[in-house]
């Protein structure tokens, strides 16, 4: 390999792991939930792109800035959580494991439907925010786009983690997620405590929605499937209920997808992604932060 | 005073409690005795609210209380400290205090009874940054007590305290239990631990197969021949 392959690779690395906060914000939502209801959600990704074009729906008429889509979006994601807490948890016995596994698939596909009918399957042009900026850094670009995405992404981590830590909204969610009988015995409400992390991981999926869209500048009903996918695997390797794993799992993933893209291509790339969720699962199980287990 | 009348819970087909009624005296230490599967954790179980009984009736005062909310019962006034402590193993003690207190919204008075709570328990004032997981057995079933206690009680259901526990912790927490009822707050408490409740219960019942099978004081309590074999370890007569 020569020095200019190595500046290529080495670029295409950085650009996968600032796309990687996409990836990261949708791993944050599956553990999220994961980790209050002991519940896959597998609707979430497509809820997240749901949002991203329900945004783009909402604003269609008007001549809005693309600062206003996002955040639109974020609303969309949180109204859509909601709806997928009432349709696919509220009224199903949560005692059977695969009850709400099988109706978080109903959901996904009925997601799906829904944006195809509606926008007859043509993808849409996506608003990106700097896409103009450049930032040299000796031989390598940084895009605009995807530095906006990357620290976007960030705040939202940050917001998050602030509200779980600093919070008695947070503080109810984690004694739920920790020892839900005895949090119910402490006056928690358990379903307010479900509805608001639906709607909270919604309004996360649809910042996330939003810049995947931004960040290559497009939405499609395609989206959908291989991101439920990535966010599957970022879940299990940063560790299901791990946040912090969710996050570097996320840059991980997206910085090593990136990669494989630039050594083998496009069509290629995900099936090193798979390897790397198949040696986790062989050697590491428990993911990057497999949360620790407590004396009883 | 905490009334329960003719209760029956069942998981299933299966009845745990076939028609329960007792009482817990305002002010009083009440003791439930009894072996295991008895369905003593059912009837605490249901009284929190966590479980729903099919039929009958639990009474705080005036107020029923079948058929509201965990949360509701513990704005009534009522809270269980759970059988295996069930502390949040990744909070830390002053965490587990404040979700004690989760309803309650003066945050100033949280604060003080935080500072209650350390007075009551000093190893919880020593450990409040250490994750609750990491605590041994006793200092577990301080906190969970103390974490019921944040959300001012007028009666505290205690179930199992002594449970796994070292015979000074035991001690230590029996002498806490005496001192917060002579604080004002009413305690149901299920033990097996006979020899210890006798010391501090002003009422005891025993159950027995999901029915209650005895009811007296201390003193009937000891002198049942039946109740001396099971649960104080007497001899027979004459052995």
């Amino acid at each position: 390999m020569d020095f200019l392959d190595l500046i290529d690779a080495l670029q295409s690395l950085a650009d996968g792991v600032l796309f990687g906060a996409t990836y990261a914000l949708l791993g944050i939502g599956f553990t999220l939930i994961f980790g209050v209801m002991h519940k896959i959600n597998l609707s979430f990704a497509a809820a997240s792109i749901g949002a991203a074009y329900a945004s783009l729906l909402i604003l269609a008429g008007v001549k809005a800035p693309p600062a206003l889509v996002f955040l639109a979006a974020a609303g969309c994601g949180g109204v859509i959580g909601g709806l997928v807490y009432l349709i696919g948890f509220r009224f199903i016995p949560l005692a059977n494991p695969l009850a709400t596994l099988m109706s978080t698939v109903g959901l996904l596909l009925l997601i799906d439907e829904i944006i195809v009918h509606t926008t007859a399957g043509v993808p849409l042009n996506y608003p990106a925010l700097f896409s103009d900026v450049i930032i040299r850094a000796g031989p390598f670009n940084l895009r605009g786009d995807l530095m906006f995405v990357f620290l976007l992404g960030c705040l939202c981590m940050v917001l998050l983690l602030m509200l779980l830590y600093r919070t008695r909204l947070g503080l109810a969610t984690r004694a739920m997620s920790q020892q839900p009988v005895a949090a119910e015995l402490c006056g928690i409400s358990n379903t307010k405590v479900n509805i608001l992390t639906f709607v909270t991981t919604g309004i996360v999926g649809g910042i996330a929605g939003a810049m995947i869209g931004a960040a290559i500048g497009m939405l499609s009903p395609l989206l959908s499937l291989p991101l439920t996918v990535k966010g599957l695997i970022v879940t299990v390797i940063g560790g299901l209920g791990s946040i912090p794993g969710a996050i570097i799992a996320g840059l991980l993933v997206g910085g090593l997808e990136n990669l494989f893209q630039y050594w083998r291509g496009v069509s290629e790339r995900d099936l090193y992604i798979m390897l790397l969720l198949f040696v986790f699962l062989v050697f590491r199980p428990g993911g990057l932060f497999a949360p620790a287990t407590a004396r009883d | 005073m905490l009334v329960v009348s003719d209760l029956v819970a069942a998981y299933g087909k299966i009845e745990a409690l076939k028609g329960v009624s007792l009482r817990a005296e305002t002010g009083r230490i009440t003791c439930l005795l009894g072996p295991n599967g008895a369905g003593k954790t059912t009837l605490m179980m249901s009284i929190a609210g966590i479980l729903k009984p099919r039929r009958g009736s639990i009474r705080l005062g005036d107020t029923e209380l079948t058929g509201l909310s965990p949360a509701r019962i513990v704005g009534q006034g009522i809270a269980l400290v759970p059988e295996n402590r069930l502390v949040f193993p990744q909070m830390s003690v002053l965490e587990n205090l404040l979700a004690g207190a989760y309803q309650r919204g003066d945050k100033a008075e949280i604060a003080a009874d935080v500072e209650r709570m350390y007075d009551r328990f000093p190893r919880l004032r020593e450990r409040r940054e250490q994750l609750a997981g990491t605590l041994s057995g006793g200092e577990q079933q301080m906190l969970a007590v103390a974490r019921a206690l944040m959300s001012r009680p007028r009666v505290l259901l205690m179930d199992e305290p002594s449970l796994g526990l070292a015979p000074l912790v035991v001690a230590e927490i029996f002498r806490i239990v005496s001192e917060l009822n002579r604080d004002g707050t009413t305690i149901f408490l299920v033990e097996q631990n006979a020899h210890m409740a006798l010391q501090v219960a002003h009422h005891f019942y025993l159950m027995e197969q999901g029915r209650v099978t005895f009811s007296g004081s201390p003193g009937q309590l000891a002198e049942d021949e039946v109740i001396q074999r099971a649960y104080l370890g007497a001899r027979r007569a004459g052995g």
